[in-house]
């Protein structure tokens, strides 16, 4: 079985401005506005060196915004017959009339012109099933080989989406991806290893890579050694640490809402409110919010279909901007760059594509191992909450291989240990990185390019038993 | 009285005899050894005030998912939002081959047997939220946000949400089930900036039931509270790294529950299903009915039925069929149960299932908790002050982050007091405790008794891959532990 069914390529223009037309014609004198979304999900997951689930999911969603007088409301659905697509209509002029007034409020943007992205793989969207199943199949054999058991999941996605108004804009993004995601263990997880790799085409997958890494890991994180908690150097390999950079951006102080928009620095409410041009990470450190990154993913315009800008919010340590939308130009007279929520959003714009970048980024994590004289390599993070948000301090745990590295070479596994680390402190104790790769999380929407780091002092706070 | 899908013009339980049939029919033609259909009908809404600006949105969602087991050896599962006929029986033939790909590269699945169920459900709901006007939802959040308005403070939320959803369910066995499941959320979160930083006060509870929680949290009134805390705390000191004895207040007790026992008595972990995500456990099948996993105070149960409480975890059945049970985890301090899907009982010696696969239409069941609850013990909260000569009181959840085999554990809290010679004494900020699952249960030496004794909700459980979340029930009352590392958190 494949992505590309029936479905496929999915008419959605023709459907959305059949949509449109119902919702334009219930909504009156109203703004309306349509955003239908159409997904298809294939995952192959695995455990215990069995193909345990298998899942085709395809699905369709249709969010009407519906505002007037200043007031508005969303409601959303799945069910696309006409019918049900006027009451949802009705729905949202009712939701409309009942809120109150939003001191927000702006009359919903014209067309708009955009920056093309091509991010839609036939290959990736045509793959069958069996050939994914193929590359399990091939890391259960090495797991069994070696007497480990192989768990993962490789899953492939195919998004459409399609937005209107009644102010004539008219917004449609298609992409497609996926990631192979791979732990080989055994000794009840006492000996694990982990790899992780991302696609947009799945012709950029190398399984046998993922699965190599997987094995060398596990087989090396055997027998680990106890080691005193304390301040180490260390090198992240770039899959590790994804769950850890969301919280850069996204702060538990104030309910887990965003912290680089314009809205929420000028109330006060980021933890960066005030810093503006001030140098808060290390001068080898730049980061972007760049939709436009050949490795980036997602559409190039926001949740009320304005063109993303490519913004730098970082530039060699020194805070520079923060991302905006149509509603922070119209308070603060800021241009807006194109980064709200689908609204209404109360919380404020957001940075949906993160890229971490080092100067001198050329080097490979493998030669970052090589340039740490005494230290730790990590190969993932795991649960990481925020403890502090003036100092973004987060603390989690390493799993799935830590390993003692001497003179540029990995000397043996370590137990797992327990960190309490300020990201801004890490951010200004990198001394090298490599290039960003596409990061997962099943934790976040987030999309992060994220390098490798060779970075001092890294403040480990406990050991686990394994 | 239950709550009424107001806006549905099809029947839920009607349409779903009539897709089961379809389906059902289909995957026994084409040799399938087992399959289920679940037709799930939701509405939800959520409505929140973030300082001065308003948001709401309603959202309704229908589809199935179908699930079949081929020769025992593999599993499939398909999905679909569009209910005509054609596309079910393509749905199952997804499922199907799937299935049979799955069998290829699977073991041979024995699962556990289950009585064949011809049931209806509903949760009982006092006052239906659907009907309270949305002007009155927003009058209320707005006067809780008022409330917060202080100089200092940064943001200011508040929210409620409520979901009815309408479930049935029909497997290849003859089980034929109808269930209507209503959860209601609220939370108020306050933030304040001061010399100390940001500081955080929330109050939070999510449960089964109706608008009658909203008018049981009473948002406005704790609004006022929780802001006079948070200005305390932006001026709170902090506290010195050491040993020493706490109390936990029930909310965090319950989210410890949660973390260190709910996850870890998963048996899917144990097996190795999750091992490359939400991880494996500590609690192996050999150490069942041995491992002293917490003091003799210690008693923690499974419980879903409705006698426990109307939680987030409450239900008749869960989604492969399996009726509500009361089963515990944790007696007398002693591990003795996991929670076990049908496939996977049999692994441990066990004979049935005791129903906790739970899963949204579009996501594959998976084990999950249900109510994982910490029994109440038989002290009186002030007595249980009164009786601790130094310590520190820690106060709802800020933080938490807990290995992938459930054993090493840190939490901090929004607030804590110190006590002293069995007094409430100052406020301190941050406070964090850590330590070792089953060291840490085992410290714990005074449990509040029933008086003390609330359900509380987790609405945000993440496992699985691709990630599914999932709403969870955990009983508990506050507790006390002895010689704990505590620090604050900055």
């Amino acid at each position: 079985m494949s992505q590309k069914m029936e479905h496929q390529p999915i008419p959605l223009r023709e459907r959305a401005h059949e949509i449109f037309a119902t919702a334009k014609s219930v909504a009156g004198k109203a703004e309306a506005e349509i955003i239908l979304v159409s997904r298809i999900d294939e995952y192959l997951r695995f455990g215990n060196n069995e193909l345990a689930q298998s899942q085709y999911s395809t699905s369709r969603n249709l969010s009407v915004r519906i505002a007037s007088d200043k007031k508005q409301g969303r409601v959303t659905t799945g069910t696309l017959d006409k019918a049900s697509i006027e009451r949802t209509v009705e729905k949202a002029l009712r939701q409309a009339r009942d809120s109150p007034e939003d001191p927000d409020y702006l009359p919903m943007p014209g067309s708009q012109k955009y920056r093309s992205v091509n991010r839609y793989s036939e290959k990736t969207v045509e793959a069958p099933a069996e050939l994914k199943a193929g590359y399990i199949r091939s890391a259960i054999d090495l797991a069994k080989k070696n007497h480990l058991l192989a768990s993962g999941v490789l899953g492939t996605s195919v998004e459409q989406v399609m937005m209107l108004n009644t102010s004539g804009l008219e917004a449609s993004y298609q992409g497609s991806g996926g990631y192979f995601s791979l732990t080989m263990d055994a000794d009840n997880g006492n000996q694990t290893g982990y790899s992780l790799s991302t696609f947009g085409d799945i012709g950029e997958l190398d399984p046998s890579k993922v699965s190599q890494t997987a094995l060398e890991r596990a087989k090396l994180n055997k027998n680990q050694a106890e080691i005193a908690p304390g301040k180490f150097d260390i090198v992240v390999d770039p899959y590790a640490w994804s769950e850890m950079l969301l919280f850069f951006a996204v702060s538990a102080s104030t309910g887990y809402s965003p912290d680089l928009g314009m809205r929420q620095y000028k109330e006060g409410r980021s933890y960066l409110s005030g810093r503006l041009g001030e140098k808060i990470l290390g001068d080898n450190v730049s980061i972007d919010d760049d939709v436009y990154h050949p490795s980036q993913a997602g559409p190039p315009f926001d949740g009320e279909g304005c063109q993303k800008s490519k913004v730098t919010l970082i530039e060699n340590g020194v805070f520079q901007n923060v991302v905006s939308s149509r509603i922070s130009q119209h308070r603060y007279g800021a241009a807006s760059t194109g980064h709200e929520l689908p609204l209404p959003n109360p919380l404020g714009e957001l940075p949906t594509n993160l890229v971490i970048r080092g100067k001198g980024a050329t080097k490979t994590p493998e030669e970052l191992i090589g340039e740490l004289d005494k230290g730790l390599l990590i190969t993932r993070f795991w649960y990481v909450r925020e403890t502090e948000p003036r100092t973004k301090t987060v603390t989690g745990m390493t799993r799935d291989g830590t390993f003692l590295v001497e003179n540029g070479e990995i000397k043996r596994p370590v137990k797992n240990m327990r960190f309490n680390q300020s990201l801004l402190e890490l951010f200004n104790k990198v001394d090298a990185v490599s290039e960003p790769v596409r990061n997962f999380s099943e934790f976040q929407q987030f999309r992060i390019l994220q390098p490798g780091i060779l970075a001092r002092d890294f403040n480990f706070t406990s050991v686990s038993p394994f | 009285m239950t709550v009424s899908n107001h806006d549905s013009v099809i029947s839920t339980k009607d349409l779903g005899e009539e897709l089961a049939k379809i389906s059902l029919d289909l995957a026994k033609r084409d040799n399938a050894s087992y399959a289920e259909l679940r037709l799930v009908n939701t509405r939800s809404e959520a409505i929140s005030v973030v300082n001065e600006n308003p948001a709401s949105e309603e959202a309704s969602t229908i589809g199935v998912g179908i699930r079949v087991l081929y020769k025992d050896l593999g599993w499939g599962f398909a999905d679909t939002d569009e209910l005509e006929h054609d596309s079910i029986r393509e749905t199952t033939k997804k499922a199907l081959a799937l299935a049979r790909g799955a069998s290829k590269l699977g073991i041979k699945v024995n699962r556990a047997s289950e009585p064949v169920h011809v049931d209806k459900w509903a949760t009982p709901v006092k006052k239906d939220p659907f009907r309270v006007p949305t002007e009155t939802k927003y009058e209320l959040l707005q006067d809780t946000t008022k409330r917060m308005k202080e100089n200092d403070v940064v943001a200011r939320r508040g929210q409620m949400t409520f979901d009815f959803i309408e479930k049935y369910f029909a497997n290849s066995e003859g089980s034929k089930i109808f269930q209507t499941l209503s959860y209601a959320g609220v939370s108020a979160i306050v933030a304040a900036k001061g010399p100390t930083g940001v500081q955080r006060r929330s109050v939070q509870q999510n449960t089964g039931g109706g608008y009658e929680l909203v008018d049981e949290m009473d948002l406005p009134g704790q609004a006022l509270e929780i802001t006079k805390d948070v200005l305390a705390l932006t001026h709170a000191p902090t506290i010195n790294e050491g040993k020493s004895d706490i109390i936990l207040s029930g909310d965090q007790v319950a989210l410890q529950v949660h973390e260190s026992c709910g996850h870890p008595i998963e048996l899917d972990r144990v097996l190795g299903y999750e091992a490359n995500f939400a991880g494996r456990s500590f609690l192996q099948p050999d150490q069942l009915g041995k491992l002293q996993y917490g003091s003799e105070h210690v008693n923690i149960v499974m419980d879903a039925t409705l006698d426990h409480g109307n939680g987030l975890g409450t239900f008749g059945y869960d989604d492969e069929g399996v009726k509500a049970q009361r089963k515990f985890a944790v007696k007398n301090g002693k591990f003795v149960g996991y929670l076990m899907s049908r496939e996977t009982a049999p692994r441990v010696g066990e004979s049935r299932s005791n129903g906790c696969m739970r899963a949204e239409y579009y996501k594959l069941p998976i084990i999950r908790m249900t109510n994982v609850s910490l029994e109440p013990g038989d002290w009186d909260y002030d007595d249980m002050i009164e009786d601790t000569r130094d310590g520190y009181l820690m106060v709802t959840n800020y933080g938490w982050s807990i290995d992938q085999k459930r054993y090493n554990f840190q939490f901090n809290t929004e607030k804590g007091y110190r006590i002293k010679n069995g007094s409430i004494g100052e406020m301190v900020r941050g406070p964090t405790y850590a330590g070792i699952t089953p060291e840490f249960w085992n410290s714990c030496d005074a449990i509040a008794n029933k008086k003390s004794w609330v359900l509380w909700g987790t609405p945000n459980c993440g496992k699985g891959q691709p990630g599914q979340t999932m709403i969870t029930g955990h009983g508990a009352s506050p507790s006390r532990f002895r010689n704990i590392r505590v620090f604050g958190a900055s």
